[in-house]
């Protein structure tokens, strides 16, 4: 497999570096619950932005750089003798480990050493580093996944992700019936204008824009978005929705003689709705969880930004919601009061200055 | 064999509006400046090698993932925040305030931590204060007529800064000429001697509801002048986009430029000093402590990017963190030297009279829907409550600026975070405490509110107060285990009387400006923790080393070659928002470092 590099300036390592890793504090400040007890993660400021997934340009054309993101690993090795380190994962060839170069400050060395590959968007990857011809887990990023070879690898993905990483199928499921009665997009006609936006995308917008053909539906990707919030950035998030999402299955299952939750109306998902806003669900174990209206309020704010989002995040798939919002809101000659295809970098909004 | 420690001519701490102006200065002058910032360089798409910049018009940049508070012994321990990309994390960097003898850790007072601070972040809206915010103690001499001030503090605690409107405002011209600002004169209570702005962009349509309510009330209106450039900027050799409406964009205040039309400290003054060699500016650093010997500060101890102490000398440090990280540094400085703390609080009112703006204003739904997304900041400004005889007429001791917003609530996530959430502390709380909004209810929402809500804000002085002040914290500590800053602060009665008096001003605004609905006006007199993150005071200058910290070139009393140079030096806070006259008084310091 062609590795293609990008060169990144040791400025942008430290300025993606130092206020998550520098610190004398070993305190556990940044353990939300995601962490096991001692794990040295948990000192680190938001360890999940490792590796730095970002924009990549190849200095001509947005077009030819937008289904490519930049990521750049990182390996801390302060305080500790090593030689060299490199990094191999499944973005690359498994047999040629590619190394990373030490990151100085000063003409010195900072023990930090880094390299930034060009991986396309919609992806997710394992990897380990390896220091001194051993292998060695990233000690940062808090993602990590079990092969097939039964080993630990560490994991990213990439932007436009829609590969399911932390929700099983029966979860995203049940939680699609859920967002649904969140958001406005179940409505006719807005639940037509939403396959509209993705029909009306010509077959290169679908290739960059839906790597994996992605289905359109009424929740515009919001499930999509909370599993990669949940992989990544509020992993400490993730008990919470597979605890409910199971006492719901179950509850929903008993109220109704055996019948599957996927199977029954949406008044029913209203009538649940109201009953967890008022946090009085009739069999909801609160030993297992002990408010169904805080964990409401966690689905609503995850809800609402997964609509809206930047595609990017997973979700607002196809830019969506801001289509339905431009399409709804218009004046009198019939001119969007919504044009965010002004300001978003091209190709998925109108602008050329901006790259994203 | 050692390296011999490092030695340069100016240090100056902090890259924002208070240290970068009067280093562009002295660069230029020849003097050897290294600018340490504790933050980030994030560059703009023409300043970054491979053409792509740091900054995204990206909501979850402005207001990120949730965290929870994690530290130790306070109140608010366990609730969710969400910061910027460039707000320091709260469990790393606390700060902590005092709310009637209970301890929380507040998001609110901070700057960016960037290169160009929080000029990065802000909305740009840059008004001079006028005349009489500088001489208060004058303007007040012998008045019986002032409202809520049975104890004759307001009258006791004005003070005069030690130089006038006159003296500061060759200083003004030059910070917008330099900076680069848009904006109209037209109308101001503030004279110019100069015309530097360039013109403004058109206004967003909503905001004739705002002019439409000043023009009915009779208050002279004009272009709020915004750090935005509208047109090539040749001190700082930025161009602007063919289409120079495209520059109106809602991802401004909170977010930094990725083009760098934003005039922050960085793209307008230091930027372009990059390759002098003279200059050097060391990003990622955050400095610990100072050290002295006898009058003269000799050494700076820093952190490098990675957490390894160093230490640099210099002639002459500029500190310049934004006020209560400086007056911090300051207080922690003299944790390390009894000599330190001795000359640098010679006064004992090292934290006192912390300040910030009395802040509020008035909201509602207008009747015709805009893009509100295709705008800057604001659009109109008003002195008419900055005027002498307004004050007086409301037996007030000072006046504030009036400007509607543009861009709050602009774009989908931002309208529901903000929701009913009037501080950054409250955010998302309001959008889903309201759990109505699902399905109708949330299209219903929209309608009535995407695209159509318009504010207007005052922003006036804070009666300073002694009391209101800046401590350690005598627990909690920093990522580095300093102790935390320690916020205390309360409203003057006098302040609550002139917050109700201009929200109401607000109000009315609306209520002229055309079939409004929903209008609720109001201001941060209920809130001690709100502070608009304006933090100014707290080191403040004047003629009288037994009444200030500083004196009247920002000189630190009982230092040589030590000064303050950000929003801390402010005796009082000023009828506008303060960035422009801290940048200005910068660029004043700089002149008078030129020759030291």
């Amino acid at each position: 497999v062609a590795v293609s590099l990008v060169d990144k300036d040791d400025q942008y390592v430290l300025n993606h570096c130092t206020r998550f890793l520098a610190r004398d504090s070993t305190d556990a400040r940044h353990d939300f619950g995601q962490y096991p007890p001692g794990d040295p993660r948990a000192a680190i400021c938001e360890a999940w932005r490792f590796p730095i997934v970002d924009s990549h340009y190849d200095g001509r054309s947005v077009e030819d750089s937008y289904p490519y993101n930049d990521v750049t690993f990182v390996h801390d090795g302060r305080g500790r003798d090593v030689r060299s380190v490199a990094v191999v994962g499944s973005f690359g060839d498994l047999y040629a480990p590619l190394p990373l170069r030490p990151v100085r400050f000063l003409g010195e060395e900072t023990g930090l050493r880094a390299l930034t590959v060009r991986i396309r968007k919609g992806q997710v990857h394992a990897y380990v580093f390896v220091v001194d011809g051993r292998r060695e887990l990233d000690p940062i990023n808090p993602q990590r996944t079990k092969a097939d070879d039964g080993r630990e690898w560490s994991r990213f993905f990439t932007e436009n992700c829609q590969v399911p990483l932390e929700l099983s199928r029966r979860e995203r499921e049940l939680l699609t019936r859920l967002v649904t009665h969140l958001l406005p997009f179940r409505l006719e006609e807005n639940s037509r204008l939403i396959r509209n936006v993705y029909d009306q995308l010509d077959a290169a917008a679908r290739r960059d824009q839906f790597p994996l053909a992605y289905k359109l539906d009424e929740e515009v990707g919001v499930v999509n978005y909370i599993d990669k919030v949940l992989a990544r950035q509020e992993q400490h998030n993730a008990d919470d929705y597979h605890a409910c999402l199971g006492l719901i299955d179950g509850l929903l299952r008993a109220r109704n003689g055996g019948l599957d939750p996927l199977l029954l109306s949406p008044d029913v998902f209203e009538d649940l709705y109201r009953e967890m806003a008022s946090d009085n669900v009739p069999g909801w174990d609160r030993s297992r969880y002990g408010s169904p209206q805080f964990f409401l309020v966690l689905l609503r704010r995850h809800a609402m930004t997964g609509a809206f989002v930047h595609p990017k995040a997973g979700g607002n798939s196809g830019a969506a919601g801001w289509s339905y919002l431009e399409t709804r809101y218009t004046d009198d000659q019939g001119q969007t009061l919504f044009d965010w295809r002004r300001a978003i970098e091209a190709p998925l909004g109108h602008n050329t200055d901006y790259r994203g | 064999m050692t390296t011999p420690e490092e030695e340069v001519d100016v240090l100056v701490i902090g890259s924002g509006a208070g240290g970068a102006p009067l280093t562009s200065t002295l660069v230029q002058a020849g003097r050897q400046v290294l600018v340490m910032e504790k933050g980030p360089l994030l560059r703009t798409q023409y300043q970054a090698p491979d053409g792509v910049s740091d900054f995204k018009r990206d909501e979850t940049f402005a207001t990120g993932s949730e965290k929870r508070i994690t530290v130790p012994g306070v109140a608010n321990q366990g609730e969710s925040f969400y910061s910027s990309h460039v707000e320091p994390d709260l469990n790393d960097e606390p700060h902590v305030y005092s709310d009637q003898g209970v301890d929380r850790v507040t998001i609110e007072g901070y700057t960016a931590q960037v290169v160009g601070g929080g000029t990065q972040l802000y909305g740009g809206v840059s008004l001079r204060f006028t005349p009489d915010d500088f001489r208060l103690r004058s303007f007040n001499e012998g008045r019986t007529d002032l409202r809520d001030d049975p104890g004759g503090e307001v009258i006791r605690e004005a003070r005069d800064w030690p130089y006038g409107y006159d003296d500061l405002e060759p200083w003004y011209v030059m910070a917008e000429e330099l900076v680069g600002l848009n904006g109209t004169r037209e109308g101001q209570a503030k004279p110019t001697s100069r015309e530097v702005y360039q013109p403004p962009l058109d206004p967003n349509p909503i905001s004739a509801f705002a002019a439409a309510g000043m023009d009915a009330l009779g208050m002279k209106r004009y272009r709020t002048p915004l750090a935005v450039i509208t047109q090539d900027h040749a001190p700082s050799g930025r161009k602007v986009p063919a289409d120079r409406d495209t520059i109106k964009t809602a991802f401004v205040n909170r977010y930094g430029d990725p083009l760098g039309l934003k005039s922050n400290t960085w793209v307008s003054l230091l930027s372009p000093l990059v390759g002098k060699p003279n200059f050097e500016l060391r990003a990622n650093c955050v400095v610990t402590h100072l050290e002295s010997d006898g009058a003269r500060v000799t050494r700076a101890h820093y952190r490098d990017p990675l957490g390894r102490a160093r230490t640099v000398r210099a002639k002459t440090v500029v500190v310049a963190c934004s006020a209560i990280e400086s007056v911090r540094l300051l207080q922690l400085s003299g944790r390390q030297s009894p000599d330190f703390a001795s000359r640098a609080n010679a006064s004992g009112l090292l934290g006192a009279y912390f300040l910030t703006h009395c802040f509020g204003g008035a909201q509602c739904v207008v009747p015709d829907r805009a893009d509100k997304s295709k705008t800057l900041d604001s659009d109109w400004a008003t002195d008419h409550c900055a005027t002498a005889e307004f004050v007086r007429a409301n037996g007030l001791w000072a006046g504030g600026a009036i400007y509607n917003n543009t861009s709050d609530g602009a774009l989908p996530i931002s309208l529901a975070r903000t929701w009913h959430a009037m501080d950054m502390d409250n955010m998302w709380k309001g959008y889903l405490g309201d759990l109505s909004m699902m399905g109708d209810g949330f299209e219903a929402y929209l309608d009535m509110n995407f695209g159509r809500r318009l504010s207007v804000a005052f922003m006036a002085n804070q009666v300073p107060q002694r009391d209101n002040r800046i401590e350690l914290h005598p627990t909690v500590v920093d990522k580095w285990g300093r102790p935390s800053a320690y916020i205390r602060k309360d409203w003057h009665s006098h302040d609550q009387a002139l917050m109700n008096t201009l929200a109401d001003q607000c109000r009315q605004i609306l209520e002229k400006g055309g079939a409004m609905q929903d209008i609720s006006h109001g201001s941060v007199g209920g809130s001690v923790v709100r502070i608009a993150n304006h933090v100014l005071g707290g080191a403040r200058f004047g003629t009288d080393p037994k009444d200030s910290v500083l004196d009247p070139d920002n000189r630190v009393w009982g230092f040589d070659n030590l000064y303050v140079t950000d929003g801390s030096f402010m005796p009082t806070s000023g009828g506008a928002n303060p960035t422009l006259t801290i940048q200005a008084n910068s660029f004043r310091v700089g002149e008078l470092l030129k020759a030291r």
